[in-house]
């Protein structure tokens, strides 16, 4: 077993051992199975788009619980140093623990694959925006999960840690509207880097490459920055 | 032999603020350094910048033929680190935790067993084994984790206050096992307790403020020896008397009997002065009725060194 592996497996056992995992499964399908119900019930229509503009809001909002302990505990307990004192990298440390906590996305991502399943045993949904759906929450999922890594190898409190993940997704989420109060070329910046706006595609069944770079571009950036962050001693 | 441990003008700055200064010193396989220095001497940042978990700001220092900066990843693997205040991960068992540092460190397979077995019973572990690292004594905490410090039979063994927080009992349990190691692994020790230094270090350093004062605490200079004498008579006169010989540099009161003081004497080691002392005190009509020369120990030379260094500061 390679290091990475070790620290992977380290990882999934201290995020499956404490309750955080298990209260943002049970708030996420809980909130999420209402909505599912109250939709489908009021629109009769066979579609997810409402569930996936939910389930966006719901990642921004319980992702920082996830990620805030992931190194400022580290720091904290100065347990950083033992592993930084052993054969392994920092690339290792860091990606363990991305890996870790999108396993938690996913199995959220996988327990909402149920409603998928009902639309489809009593109706006949158009597979394609639920299928470019999952892939933007995933890819949404891997760009949060990056900032928040980020912010956690920044400071070893961890509420400070949630907070700015939190401040920053909050910004990330309306800053379109604020772009269209700016001169150009703000305007068109401002837009660009809205998580919504790049989501919204997704949602309603459009891949575009663009969108997807977005998001791999902020996953990829956050986590060099979190590498670097960790090698800055 | 060459080194394992090689340090060469080390500096480290945490911004405006000079940690280790021109810090140099070697290493010799199978040693026991002791690193003495009161809190905040900068033994922790050394130890960090030999482990590669801190890079220096200056200088070069090598671990087993590998640079820290360069090859800070063979590095981590030729040394085994105790952190001060032995930190670890609360949630784990002391089992599960041994099994992950080995497996981090590179053993696989029936390895891991092995080493964890071994280091338990090296540290008697045994009865904690299925115990969360939560709920450990401090001493305990401090057991595992020098026991997973040493899964690996390291070349260099680096230990940050190691019986800090341990019981009597403890400590001596743990100066014993790094007795044991001398001569398998080199141990580099830091500690500001001076006496645990003495008994366990073949060599024991000295920092203050980031300097190094001696690579060498216990190797007698001209200065480590004085002149114990016991004279009766005014203690202004024997002051007197004494500052006029040539070769006394310093004179202090080391204990006031009833009708005699005992005098510590620092002057230049040599049977001129010793007659010059006899010869003047018996002119004045004083008694004096002994005269002994004295090495200074462990403690004598700390304080006479940071001292000396206060003073220099001053001036």
């Amino acid at each position: 077993m390679t290091a990475f592996l070790v620290l992977l497996l380290k990882e999934e056992k201290a995020l499956f051992s404490s309750p955080i995992a298990y209260a943002v499964m049970t708030v996420f399908l809980l909130l999420m199975g209402y909505s599912f119900t109250l939709t489908l019930f009021l629109s009769h229509q066979p579609s997810l788009v409402h569930i996936f503009f939910q389930m966006f809001v719901l990642f921004m909002l319980t992702v920082p619980l996830i990620t805030m302990r992931l190194l400022a505990e580290e720091r904290k307990l100065r347990t950083i140093e033992v592993l930084l004192t052993s054969p392994v990298t920092e690339l290792d440390i860091v990606l363990a623990k991305f890996v870790a906590s999108m396993s938690l996305i996913v199995i959220l991502l996988m327990l909402s694959g149920s409603y998928a399943v009902v639309l489809a045993i009593y109706g006949d949904p158009d597979w394609g925006p639920i299928y470019s759906g999952y892939l933007g929450l995933l890819l949404l999922g891997a760009a949060l999960v990056g900032v928040g890594l980020l912010a956690s190898a920044l400071t070893a409190n961890q509420m400070i840690a949630a907070l700015v993940s939190l401040s920053l997704f909050l910004l990330l989420w309306i800053i379109d509207s604020f772009g269209y109060l700016l001169p150009s070329p703000f305007d068109a910046l401002a837009v660009n880097l809205s998580l919504s706006v790049h989501f919204k595609s997704f949602a309603v069944g459009s891949v575009y490459l663009s969108d997807v770079g977005f998001f791999l571009s902020v996953t990829l950036l956050t986590l060099f920055l979190s590498v670097r962050a960790l090698a800055r001693r | 032999m060459s080194p394992v441990v090689v340090v060469w003008q080390l500096t480290k700055w945490y911004g405006p603020r000079r940690a280790v200064a021109d810090v140099s010193f070697a290493v010799e396989p199978g040693e026991i350094i002791g690193l003495l220095g009161p809190n905040g001497s900068g033994k922790s940042t050394i130890f960090r910048i030999l482990t590669g978990y801190l890079a220096p700001s200056s200088g070069t220092v090598e671990v087993a033929g590998f640079d820290v900066v360069r090859d800070a990843f063979a590095v981590r693997r030729e040394v085994g680190y105790v952190p001060e205040d032995a930190p670890l991960y609360e949630h784990m068992r002391v089992v599960e935790f041994l099994r992950f540092m080995a497996q981090i460190k590179g053993l696989r397979g029936r390895a891991i067993g092995r080493a964890v077995d071994a280091a338990a019973a090296r540290l008697d572990l045994d009865r904690v084994m299925n115990l969360t690292a939560g709920k450990l004594s401090r001493g305990f905490r401090q057991r595992v984790s020098i026991a997973q410090a040493l899964l690996t039979e390291p070349k260099v063994l680096i230990l940050d206050e190691p019986t800090s927080g341990l019981d009597p009992h403890q400590v001596i349990a743990v100066r014993d096992l790094i007795r044991s190691l001398a001569g398998h692994q080199s141990v580099l020790l830091a500690s500001h307790v001076l006496s645990e230094i003495e008994k366990i270090a073949s060599r024991v350093m000295i920092l203050l403020d980031g300097t190094l004062l001696t690579a060498d605490a216990r190797a007698t200079t001209s200065t480590d020896v004085r002149l114990r004498a016991r004279i009766s008579g005014s203690e202004s006169e024997v002051r007197t008397s004494l500052a006029a010989i040539s070769g006394v540099r310093e004179v202090s009161v080391e204990q006031v009997a009833a009708a005699e003081r005992h005098y510590l004497i620092d002057a230049e080691p040599s049977d001129r002065v010793r007659a010059e002392i006899t010869r003047t005190l018996v002119a004045r009509g004083l008694e004096l009725t002994e005269l002994v020369e004295v090495r200074a120990d462990l403690e004598q030379r700390f304080l006479d060194l940071t001292r000396r260094r206060s003073g220099k500061a001053a001036a």
